[in-house]
């Protein structure tokens, strides 16, 4: 393999990687503090994606657009924790089911508003194109995704231990009982963390829309990959989230390369071998 | 020996009203091509199908709850071994059947050892994982799936071909497989499914491998779905991405839970309601998956315990009732 190709897989791998932390992290998150496993996350990252595609449109500047998705997941994710999984809410088993019903009802909505055609979010002048660095071109998009990973990393792992707020969401996680004793609405704090984690889906959506096509069931591969990252990662951990998009990201860009016809099994072989020797993901916790 | 003198207690109401019940269901089952249409009876076959299906979930949601979102994949495998080995290869009815089983149960076998370690929403996620990658396999590999398209001229065998010969096979495989699986729910393999159901620890602590039951129950419930899935193709006689597709997942779930989860009969009414419904109301609208979503949604939230759990609730309140008055 030539160094040249081999180093566009490289950025495309770590820029689905970064794309697939953004989701991955929300997921993490919700599930650390909430035990619930939400499959409308797809849902949310392509409903997130149109509604930036939309603002894009209009608008011509991608910034307002990534408020608008994010803003547009935060409100579905609000309505989705308040008005239905609060009222299964300690059922495990019930409450993913509502987060499938949900990305059923989801799916309808954003086919009747947006079609069936395959939508892609405008990106500006200054972030298309490649960019050179010494003999190699990088496209600029990509890069950017994979710095907006890193600073969001960074501001997550600052946030979750560095805040008060990321204290209570700790504390949360330990032992929810203990938390609500000591004289926190521990039902504001799981709101609050539901529709933080659906604004970072919708927040992926419309920079993966920049990157991939919206189309409909484009929220099944999303999650699919989200879920491959969390199950090879481990639910709940951060650090989970970091390694797991990495190897997902890296192991779907050089496998939609080399074999094409099989970029789904490439995924599975690892997810797998995970599976059978940790069942809890590499980073995941024993409960 | 007490045991040997003892005479058979009778049987209870509840009892000879099941036996009545079933007897009676089996007569019209087997009249009912007599009396409907043909579309009728084309769609009574596929409810049965569906039911063969949801039962096979059942078995693994309701009595070891363990509740799988991808079951379909199983399905969707076993009717594209049919399909290949007839569209592809236009091999006999026999190995056809024998490919589409033997594929269904080496998948089944494959998910069975990722997820045997797994519980709960986590067992959810990697099933409903392994169905989504054979729904996406089904897309991709078009050399061997059709893509797209699918596999078409899957024909029934000979002696099945019309419509109320199908509708009898269905139907006396459907009997065949229930009464194996109401066999299974009532031995004691049944009893340590439940046990894992209850609490998975505290049967690791009477010694039961548990890992090695669910990787068990894995592999029956998988021989359920791949029978339903080789019906499956030669009932549509057509094979696309769709039969492993979540929807169909979905409303295997679904069937579940409205007729009542660890109850086989449920799944079973469950399954006629949502495949009429789908019939139904696919012919009206092209959102038949929102509609899905919110029954989904609805059930879930208001009635948990399904149609059985609810009429037996009924029927004890019933008897509670009758017993006060005696007294």
């Amino acid at each position: 393999m030539s160094s040249g190709l081999f180093f566009t897989q490289l950025i495309n791998g770590l820029s689905m990687g970064a794309l697939l932390f953004f989701l991955a992290s929300g997921f993490t998150l919700i599930f650390g503090l909430m035990r619930i496993v939400n499959l409308a996350h797809g849902s949310f990252y392509l409903l997130g994606g149109y509604a930036g595609f939309t603002t894009a449109a209009v608008t011509g500047n991608l910034w307002l657009a990534i408020l608008a998705g994010t803003a547009v997941a935060g409100v579905i994710g609000l309505t989705t924790e308040r008005m239905l999984l609060r009222h299964v809410r300690g059922d495990a088993n019930a409450e993913v089911l509502v987060t499938i019903g949900v990305t059923f009802i989801l799916a309808d909505v954003a086919l009747a508003i947006w079609g069936g055609n395959p939508r892609t979010v405008d990106v500006p002048e200054y972030l298309s194109g490649p960019l050179r660095l010494g003999d190699f071109f990088y496209p600029r998009y990509r890069i950017f995704i994979i710095v907006l990973a890193i600073l969001m990393a960074i501001g997550l792992y600052l946030l979750q231990n560095r805040t008060r707020v990321g204290a209570v969401v700790r504390a949360g996680v330990d032992d929810r009982e203990m938390v609500s004793a000591m004289g926190i609405n521990i039902n504001r704090v799981f709101t609050g963390v539901f529709i933080f984690g659906a604004c970072l889906a919708g927040f992926a959506g419309v920079i993966g829309g920049g990157l991939l096509s919206l189309l409909p069931g484009g929220e099944f591969e999303i999650l699919l990959l989200s879920l491959v990252v969390v199950i090879i990662g481990g639910l709940g951990s951060l650090s989970g989230a970091v390694i797991g998009s990495l190897l997902v990201g890296l192991i779907d860009a050089f496998g939609r390369a080399f074999v094409p016809d099989l970029s789904y099994f490439t995924l599975f072989g690892p997810m797998a071998l995970v599976l059978v020797l940790w069942p809890r993901g590499l980073f995941g916790k024993e409960s | 020996m007490a045991g040997a003198t003892r005479p058979l207690p009778a049987l209870s109401r509840i009892a000879r009203l099941k036996a009545s019940l079933l007897i009676a269901a089996v007569v019209v089952g087997f009249t009912l091509p007599q009396f409907l249409p043909s579309w009728q009876i084309n769609l009574l076959s596929l409810i049965l199908i569906m039911g063969l299906f949801a039962m096979s979930v059942d078995l693994l949601g309701g009595y070891t709850g363990l509740v799988s979102m991808g079951h379909a994949g199983i399905l969707g495998v076993a009717a594209y071994g049919v399909g290949y080995v007839s569209a592809r290869l236009a091999g006999p009815h026999s190995q056809q059947i024998v490919v589409g089983l033997l594929a269904g149960m080496a998948v089944t076998f494959i998910f069975g050892i990722m997820a045997m370690r797994t519980t709960e929403i986590y067992f959810i996620m990697v099933t409903l994982a392994q169905g989504m990658v054979v729904w996406g396999l089904a897309f991709r590999l078009s050399p061997i799936t059709g893509g797209d398209s699918g596999l078409r001229a899957v024909l029934r065998p000979e002696a099945v071909s019309a419509y109320w010969q199908w509708y009898y096979l269905v139907l006396s495989v459907l009997l065949a497989c229930s009464a194996l699986l109401f066999i299974v729910v009532r031995s004691p393999f049944g009893l340590v499914l439940k046990g894992i159901r209850e609490g998975e620890g505290r049967m690791n602590m009477l010694g039961y491998n548990t890992t090695f039951y669910k990787l068990y129950v894995f592999m029956v419930a998988g021989f359920f779905a791949s029978v339903a899935g080789v019906l499956f193709a030669y009932h549509d006689q057509f094979v696309s991405p769709a039969v492993s597709g979540i929807l169909m997942s979905a409303g295997a779930v679904l069937a579940m839970i409205l007729g009542g989860a660890g109850t086989l009969v449920g799944p079973l009414i469950g399954a006629t309601v949502v495949a009429t419904f789908q019939n139904v109301v696919s012919q009206f609208t092209l959102f038949w998956g929102s509609l899905l979503g919110f029954v989904f949604i609805g059930v879930i939230i208001f009635a948990r315990k399904g149609l059985i759990g609810a009429l037996s609730v009924w029927w004890e309140r019933k008897e509670a009732g009758r017993s006060t008055q005696v007294q």
